[in-house]
């Protein structure tokens, strides 16, 4: 049982990716909010940080259900532009 | 900083002021509205009722300013917070009520009272001066910030619009004008509008609510050296000219959530501040179905250049800041409304239903 458990967390680990995307055009608090909310929606996320003062969204993802593009789309949706950045 | 046990049985914390208006009640001057310079006073109940959950949440209340044309009475808050206090140690000396809920509070509830008297705010323009010699408190809003900023392209146009104008009054009435002419009330935007004048400006997209308005009319003013800001503040009971500039039931009570208005104000040496409010003049028009060549338009785009109709409290002057204590996002473009996280999570202050908040106001008669 903990052989499987720690097989399944290690399957989990590898699909699991982080990427730090710029929104340059980000100008208030509000700014933020709605990007995180858009970014959530997408199916595979699993945590955003979005931080007005770096303009900075840090998406967690499982890459298995969403990719990059997916993201950045979320993001176009809110009428902002992301740039990945990391 | 106070303790929380202090504060849940502390029912009120506040400050007391004499009222002395620099003009009091002597002027009945009237106007084709019908308002004078009676004062007139409310209360004013602003209440939350946050969610709880695992978060930290933190608030930035705004509150009213003590000036010549408006005196805080009093203002008391009560809640079950963990910390509270209210300061001005803000940029712009914006005046706030700071509290804080620990994470997994059972409940989070704050009601923030004031009374406040204000009086009619007119000038008179014959005691303009030409001079541009302005006082170092004043000169802070020749400044540009990030939303209202000074650029060669923004003082070209602002330049291009006072090309006839010879004084600073001269200016900022051209200004005033073609800010009234030229932008439109779009009541698709949300809240009172992101006031980014430069967005605005560059791309030709005049329609906005009064942050937006009253945002091009004070960068076009910096833009061309007469000191400038906006106002955020609140509407608070009936309005002589308009329901679209407030309003209240018979007995002056007002569900005022959603009436964070913004005006502006433009220093003239002689005068000092001068009120202004483009952006009624806008409002007006479009929710009565006006043209600018109807009388109460013509009437009411004269009297908002030098005069504000007191039904409104005044917050601050901020704009572009880092308030403090130091939220988890930052600059902050205005403080018109009240400002919340949760850990770094921003709650939407356009939405005040899904935020928990409430404003109320009683006339005092």
């Amino acid at each position: 049982m903990k052989k499987l458990f720690v097989l399944f967390f290690i399957t989990i680990s590898l699909f699991a990716k982080e990427v730090s995307i710029k929104v340059e055009q980000m100008h208030c608090p509000l700014c933020t909010t709605m990007i995180k909310q858009a970014i959530k929606k997408v199916d595979g996320v699993t945590k955003v940080k979005v931080k007005l003062p770096t303009k900075t969204a840090t998406v967690n993802y499982d890459e298995t259900k969403v990719n990059i593009a997916d993201i950045l789309k979320a993001i176009k949706s809110t009428s902002y532009e992301g740039k990945v950045i990391k | 900083m106070q303790r929380r046990s202090f504060l849940k049985t502390a029912a009120v914390v506040g400050t007391t002021m004499a009222i002395t208006p620099s003009v009091v009640l002597s002027d009945t001057k009237t106007n084709p509205f019908g308002i004078t310079k009676k004062p007139r006073k409310f209360t004013v109940i602003n209440t939350f009722d946050l969610e709880t959950n695992d978060q930290v949440a933190k608030l930035w209340v705004p509150l009213p300013l003590d000036s010549s044309y408006q005196k805080v009475l009093k203002i008391s808050y009560n809640g079950d917070f963990d910390e509270a206090f209210i300061s001005n140690n803000n940029p712009y000396n914006t005046k706030l009520l700071f509290a804080k809920w620990n994470k997994n509070s059972k409940s989070r509830k704050l009601v923030v009272k004031f009374d406040i008297i204000m009086q009619e705010r007119s000038v008179n323009f014959s005691k303009a001066k030409n001079s541009t010699m302005y006082p170092d408190d004043v000169k802070e809003f020749l400044k540009g910030t990030k939303h209202t900023p000074i650029t060669k392209k923004l003082t070209s146009f602002a330049k291009e619009i006072t090309k006839n104008a010879r004084t600073p009054l001269e200016k900022a009435q051209a200004i005033f004008d073609w800010t009234v002419d030229n932008m439109y009330r779009d009541e698709s935007v949300i809240g009172c509008g992101v006031g980014d004048a430069s967005r605005i400006i560059d791309k030709k997209l005049f329609g906005g609510k009064c942050t937006d308005v009253s945002s091009v009319f004070v960068a076009l003013l910096r833009n061309v050296g007469i000191p400038a800001r906006e106002v955020f503040g609140i509407r608070l009971g009936k309005s002589m000219i308009s329901k679209s500039c407030g309003k209240a039931d018979a007995n002056g009570f007002a569900k005022i959530t959603g009436g964070q208005h913004c005006r502006a104000e433009f220093y003239l040496v002689g005068l000092g501040w001068v009120p202004a409010d483009p952006a009624d003049v806008t409002k007006v028009r479009k929710q009565e179905k006006l043209t600018n060549d109807d009388k109460k338009i013509k009437d009411l785009r004269k009297y908002f250049f030098g005069n504000w109709e007191m039904n409104w409290a005044a917050f601050n002057y901020a704009r572009d800041f880092v308030l403090n204590p130091k939220p988890a996002q930052y600059p902050l473009n205005m403080l018109g409304y009240p400002y919340g996280e949760m850990d770094d999570d921003v709650l939407n202050y356009y939405a005040p239903k899904e935020f928990k908040y409430s404003y109320t106001s009683q006339e005092i008669k």
